[in-house]
């Protein structure tokens, strides 16, 4: 109705020239200069890297803050960035870190080894810090959150360009920790002068720095002088407005009021997506994440794997791929694509109606069964939950949908009493299998409240190719056990898999350089824009 | 009088009182855990339980509603569990985007509701009264979240007349003003009209024509007053609503308000900015709830006598 009308309003007023209103000006390297202005559907909560742990903040925070380790530009790679280089005993149990030399933060003084020391350090002593309890393979950390010591035995600072970080037990995946921005140096003075302010009062290390920021509204950053790489950043300034809905972003991208328009709204993106002019601009990525059903698999019906393979076969994954534009890839298990230890060769189970019921009827439910589903009260999913319904209806599931807001699905998903059936997904917080196979399914994770291992499949020959895996300082032996574990869990089916989302974003066609990043999204460090002799847009 | 006014804000110390309350009790029903909501989907059991004791969630509901009521009298709103930021500084930041948002819409209904009602009321029957009653029947019906779309693409996008989003100057808050008073200035118009239709039909009037005053005076000095009495009540009700911030419409046009930080606060169970919002909320309501009472008193003598 509302689209209908507007396409009304369009025709009465004409159909206007959609097409690109600037071209490049044809740059063949990087030009520096200029405002990049973007913006996000929600609002920076906080620019204080311990805290911050959403979407939106890591917009703010990314070009704000540098990390010893760095992903490549467009990649999960590994790259040098505040540290020159860095070492791994031969035991997989000490990480030394040699940074660059003369680095500095935005106001000129100096970073060194002891600020990253103070960043984990206040991490383990913030409760409220999501990342904290991440650090446990330190050597002392785990003293440290439990407030028996202030000061973490495990990360020591031979050196001010000097950093030791040792490691109760091998973990390969501890260098990922690394890259993310709560590891990012602080200088203790600074943030206990800032007090309660430092969530807006970031300490820059990296490309940008803070020029102002309206809470709600508009976060503006300008270049760092003092950055690392002089080469970086390109542009001079990067605005973000807050808070805009996708569809307004679009009309403000339409309008040149933005460079770019982030995940659009779906009847913009399938506009878009149908434009030979608009195409070279459009830029996709498929996501560190997955989404799926869980099943609590302690409980009837799906206590038996037959059924939760039998519910695998009857969920056609096509309908879903069309009900999210295509902007999915359909998953086998849950490592997302690009991820070290998938196996890409592992097909997703085809929908096959017949196999379903034959595997129904051998559990003793020929006639199928009525369950509850719970899911997320936003348009995707109860649009998703209804394909579901649909799908199952076809081999006797009769489901009845119950829509409940994300913190409640979070909070009762995780009881033991909770629902034993709805929507589950999990954001990557770095590109290792571990990362989300140890959390959702190692039996560690079962627990009576705030249980992450939710469908409470406990299985002991995966937790000791999990435990395993997590120690195996050999990296193909370890990418092998991680093909072993989906392929257990495959069988297994706890959950009904489901897809991985894949996200769009169109730039206007002078926005160089740019790239979706499958951790960060997005990432304008080496964006450029090519623009005419005086920094003006060059018309089409 | 004197007596009536302090019974009137006895009254209104008492709801606001009520209203906090009730809402304490409803935050503690929703089932979603907020130390989980804070520190997102990969927290473990550990951790969300060091959180609840951090925050004193497992206090039992009675210690923590003492403990928030006490810091609330000294003034004291606590900080957002989300973003760490004092309530107080959040609110205060957000109320005066809202206080413009509102007041413009307001004005809007007045400026327009009123003279419509007037004009339908005095032509009633014929077509200024249709017309009237079949525009204020549109303007009510139409959702904000599609008439302020609509208006956003036409004088927005396409016109390019007005911003697109945001704030800051006259021409961001006439979009949303007008979204926002769209509704209001339709029942303003009907208000006024069946009012001031009742008084044109009573008796005074009838004298004040007979005394052969023109007609403008006796619509406007004679009829119109009185019919005023449930307007005001009606703009006291509308300001209380307005300054509790527009969800809808401060979405559409990314207006900085209360609204949407109401709206967050809710989804992601931030006690203390619920609490916070709902409380000043409440404020405003009852606030001008009193306001328009004794404006009331003051228009109408006949009310003080009433005990």
């Amino acid at each position: 109705m509302k689209r209908a009308l507007l396409i009304l309003a369009l025709a009465a007023c004409g159909m206007p020239d959609r097409d690109p209103k600037w071209r490049p000006a044809g740059a063949t390297t990087p030009r520096r200069g200029g405002t990049l202005t973007v913006a996000m559907k929600d609002q920076i909560r906080t620019l204080d890297p311990v805290i911050a742990y959403d979407e939106a903040s890591f917009y703010g925070l990314v070009p704000l803050f540098a990390t010893l380790v760095g992903y490549e530009p467009h990649g999960t790679g590994l790259v040098a960035d505040l540290a020159e280089r860095w070492e791994v005993e031969p035991d997989g149990l000490a990480y030394r870190f040699h940074l660059r030399d003369r680095l500095a933060y935005a106001d000129g003084s100096p970073i060194v080894a002891g600020d990253v020391k103070y960043a984990m350090e206040r991490a383990l002593t913030t409760p409220d810090s999501p990342f904290g309890p991440m650090l446990v393979d330190v050597v002392g950390a785990q003293a440290v959150i439990e407030g028996k010591a202030t000061d973490c035995a495990g990360i020591t600072t031979p050196s001010p360009r000097e950093l030791v970080i040792r490691l109760t037990k091998p973990a390969p995946a501890f260098i990922y920790l690394m890259t993310m921005k709560f590891t990012t140096p602080q200088r203790a003075a600074h943030v206990a002068a800032a007090g309660d302010a430092v969530r807006r009062a970031p300490l820059a290390s990296g490309p940008f720095q803070l020029e102002s920021w309206d809470e709600g509204t508009k976060l503006v950053l300008r270049r760092n002088p003092n950055y690392w790489d002089p080469a970086l950043p390109y542009v001079d300034e990067l605005v973000m407005y807050e808070n805009i809905p996708r569809d307004t972003q679009f009309l403000m991208f339409e309008r040149g009021e933005l460079d770019s328009a982030e995940r659009l709204a779906s009847p913009d993106y399938v506009w878009i997506t149908q434009q030979p002019a608009w195409r070279p601009y459009i830029h996709t990525g498929t996501l560190l994440q997955v989404f799926a059903s869980r099943m609590n698999t302690t409980v009837k019906p799906f206590d038996d794997r037959r059924v939760r393979q039998a519910l695998n076969y009857a969920l056609d994954k096509e309908h879903t791929r069309k009900l999210l534009n295509n902007a999915a890839v359909i998953s086998h298990g849950i490592l997302p694509p690009g991820l070290p230890g998938r196996d890409d060769a592992l097909p997703p189970y085809p929908h096959d109606v017949a196999k379903a019921k034959a595997l129904l009827a051998e559990a003793g439910y020929p006639d199928g069964f009525e369950v509850d589903y719970m899911t997320q009260n936003d348009e995707q999913g109860e649009k998703l939950a209804a394909s579901l319904q649909g799908d199952l209806a076809e081999v006797g599931v009769r489901v009845r949908i119950q829509l409940v807001s994300f913190a409640t699905l979070a909070t009762v998903m995780g009881q033991k009493t909770g629902p034993a059936f709805s929507l589950t997904s999990w954001v990557g917080d770095f590109p290792d299998a571990t990362n989300f196979l140890d959390a959702r399914f190692h039996s560690r994770n079962i627990a009576d409240e705030n249980a992450l291992n939710d469908t409470r499949y406990a299985n002991p020959e995966l937790d000791a190719l999990l435990d395993a895996a997590r120690a195996e300082l050999d990296p193909a032996k370890r990418l092998a056990m991680y093909r072993r574990a989906e392929r257990i869990l495959y069988d297994d089916a706890p959950w009904i898999f489901d897809y991985h989302p894949a996200t769009t974003e169109v730039t206007q066609p002078y926005v160089r350089g740019f790239e979706l990043h499958p951790i960060w999204v997005r990432d304008y460090t080496h964006t450029w824009l090519d623009l005419g002799e005086h920094g003006e847009r060059v018309p089409r | 009088m004197i007596a009536l006014v302090a019974r009137r804000v006895g009254w209104t110390l008492l709801v606001i009182w009520f209203v906090i309350t009730a809402t304490f009790v409803m935050t503690a029903a929703i089932p979603a855990d907020p130390a989980k909501a804070l520190l997102g989907p990969h927290a473990d059991t550990a951790a969300v339980e060091r959180v609840r004791a951090h925050y004193c969630l497992d206090d039992g509901l009675v210690t923590q509603y003492g403990c928030w009521l006490s810091s609330v009298v000294r003034g004291d709103l606590g900080e957002s569990f989300r973003s760490k930021r004092p309530v107080i500084d959040i609110i205060a930041d957000r109320i005066g985007p809202t206080v413009q948002l509102a007041l413009a819409a307001i004005v809007l209904q007045l400026v327009i509701g009123v003279p419509l009602g007037i004009l339908a009321a005095v032509r009633r029957g014929r077509w200024p009264d249709r017309a009237a009653t079949a525009a204020t029947l549109l303007a009510q019906s139409a959702p904000q979240f599609f008439l302020g779309t609509l208006l956003l693409y036409l004088f927005a996008f396409r016109f390019g007349w007005f911003p697109i989003a945001g704030s800051g100057s006259l021409a961001h808050l006439v979009l949303p003003a007008f979204t926002l008073a769209a509704v209001g200035i339709a029942y303003y118009a009907r208000v006024v009209r069946s009012e001031l239709a009742e008084a044109l039909d009573a008796d005074y009037v009838r004298t004040a024509r007979a005394k052969g005053l023109p007609e403008r005076t006796v619509v406007l000095r004679h009829a119109l007053r009185n019919a005023l009495g449930p307007l005001v009540t009606l703009i006291g009700l509308d300001l209380g609503v307005l300054l509790g911030g527009a969800v809808v419409v401060e979405a559409i046009f990314a207006w900085p308000g209360l609204g949407r930080e109401v709206l967050q606060a809710v989804l992601e169970v931030d006690l203390p900015l619920i609490l916070g919002t709902v409380l000043v909320t409440a404020i405003a309501i009852a606030v001008a709830n009193l306001l328009s009472d004794l404006a009331l008193l003051w228009l109408d003598p006949r009310l003080r006598d009433r005990r």
